[in-house]
């Protein structure tokens, strides 16, 4: 279980030392297939994983509310 | 005189121009973009099948044909300019073998684990409403949220909600958030048809079923037959997350989720047949020999990361990773990217790819190699050991001027997903969806 704090602390600190991007330089971060989650049709996908997979989480998908077990 | 006309005007005019001063700052102190400036309707729609031979109904082996359509509408007000209810309801219609083989002998049809019954729990509908409310403050910077929501099937509801704080700051290059949501679910537990007489206080073999029908192997059929007393089910999720804008065209992000889960975990209609245990039949259909047994406590941590990397006007690179483990047994790797191709300023494809691999439950057990001395098992193959393959396309149609109206919507986008899925078991699925997003006016 520490493996995966180790890592996110270190990639934090990576991500912490870039440089600041002005409002009006985010043109191509403001573009909707950037978005940092899954693109909303995709939702359906998500949750079959999450039913059908022994995993769940970290992804913005759904970890409750319905058993899946069909 | 004109000393005192000269005042008078000269007091108009700073009159003036201090009420003008003061009119300026306070429209420019009243004016904020609102955070969602028309209503936004969302209608999304699947059709989801799958099919395998490993059962976990009939304990391992038998078809996991199952069909599902869904149908979801989502629609985001602005009640002002800082806050945003959104609706979310969906219903799911399904026709399962898993389901319909609870009880296989209510059919028209010979019992066979191979052969979903055609009986009256063949089908279900599964149905979902969730409200959420956000608030954004003035600078934008702080954005807090509160959720919940209501999901309702034959056998099971659940009641969830949550609520999620969320801080931007380094000129918005930087962002960390922080959710909890808690489900309480409760089942209305099922079990396998053979096994109800086997109850507390019912009469086993004494049953109409079994003098009705001959038992085949062994005849002296005694399951391991206790019904569930807790039939709650309480899942209770923490997570982090935290996103960097790496670069004008990268960004990327990080997230942490535990996951702790309490109460029946276990899937109450299915079936384990023992090693250890002689074989009955009923026609071609084996007669469990008890239901899976899994612990009532269940810990959960996954760290997922996502880059994406906006390649030049016509490529974007979105990449995920997840690791995931649990106290199960069970740890995975999940990687997936997608390359949306933008064809014209109107039209985008989404080629993509996922790969997913998981370490086996450590109470899995395939079809009749659990043993009737062991405290948990299962032979529910979504536990166990596999690999998976997912290729997907898309194809996106954007119009942000929503020239296209229908009386109040404008239509801002279609899309249009197809998925095959693959496990290195006999385990195979697709999916197709449909998504439109309307604006209205």
């Amino acid at each position: 279980m520490s493996k995966p704090l180790v890592l996110m602390i270190v990639l934090v600190s990576f991500f912490s030392s870039c440089v600041v991007v002005k409002e009006y330089e985010k043109v191509a971060i403001n573009d909707p297939d950037m978005q940092l989650s899954d693109l909303p049709c995709d939702r359906n996908v998500t949750i079959a994983h999450t039913y059908r997979e022994g995993t769940a989480g970290a992804n913005g998908g759904k970890t409750g509310g319905g058993c899946g077990c069909n | 005189m004109n000393r005192i006309k000269e005042n008078i005007v000269l007091l108009f005019l700073l009159t003036s121009f201090l009420a003008f001063s003061q009119q300026q700052q306070e429209d420019e102190k009243s004016y904020k973009k609102r955070v969602l400036e028309t209503v936004e309707v969302d209608l999304l729609s699947s059709y989801y099948n799958q099919d395998g031979d490993n059962a976990a109904v009939t304990g391992g082996i038998g078809t996991e044909e199952l069909t599902d359509a869904t149908a979801t509408i989502i629609i985001a007000i602005p009640l002002n300019e800082d806050d945003v209810l959104t609706i979310d309801a969906g219903v799911s219609a399904y026709t399962s073998a898993s389901s319909s083989n609870v009880d296989p002998f209510d059919g028209n049809r010979q019992a066979d684990p191979f052969v979903a019954s055609s009986g009256a729990s063949s089908n279900d509908v599964w149905t979902n409403l969730t409200a959420s409310y956000s608030h954004t403050s003035d600078d934008r910077n702080k954005i807090w949220s509160a959720l919940a929501s209501v999901s309702s099937e034959y056998d099971y509801f659940s009641v969830g909600f949550g609520g999620s704080y969320t801080r931007l700051f380094n000129e918005r290059n930087t962002e960390i958030s922080v959710n909890g949501t808690v489900y309480l679910d409760s089942w209305a537990a099922i079990y396998p048809f053979e096994l109800r007489p086997f109850a507390p206080n019912g009469n086993g073999l004494n049953n109409g079923f079994f003098l009705d029908n001959a038992i085949t192997g062994n005849s002296s059929y005694n399951p391991q037959f206790v019904p569930f007393k807790n039939e709650n089910r309480n899942s209770y999720i923490l997570g982090f997350g935290f996103s960097q804008i790496l670069h004008k065209n990268v960004q990327g992000s990080l997230s942490l989720d535990f996951v702790q889960q309490q109460g029946l975990l276990s899937t109450p209609f299915q079936r384990v047949y023992f090693a250890d245990i002689a074989d009955s039949f009923v026609g071609n259909f084996q007669l469990a020999d008890a239901i899976e047994q899994l612990p009532d406590t269940r810990f959960k941590i996954a760290v997922g990361g996502r880059l994406n990397w906006f390649l030049s006007d016509r490529f974007v690179l979105r990449t995920y990773y997840r690791y995931y483990n649990d106290t199960w047994g069970i740890a995975s790797h999940t990687a997936s990217f997608e390359l949306p191709v933008k064809l014209s300023n109107n039209f985008t494809i989404y080629p993509s790819y996922r790969y997913y691999h998981q370490s086996a439950a450590d109470y899995f057990r395939p079809f009749e190699i659990a043993l009737s001395t062991e405290e948990f098992y299962t032979s529910d193959y979504d536990l166990s050991k596999y690999v998976a393959n997912q290729l997907g396309m898309g194809v996106s149609y954007t119009d942000i001027f929503t020239r296209a109206k229908l009386w109040k919507f404008g239509l801002k986008q279609i899309d249009l997903k197809y998925y095959n899925y693959n496990r290195d078991t006999t385990f195979t699925s697709s999916i197709i969806t449909i998504g439109f997003n309307f604006e209205v006016y």
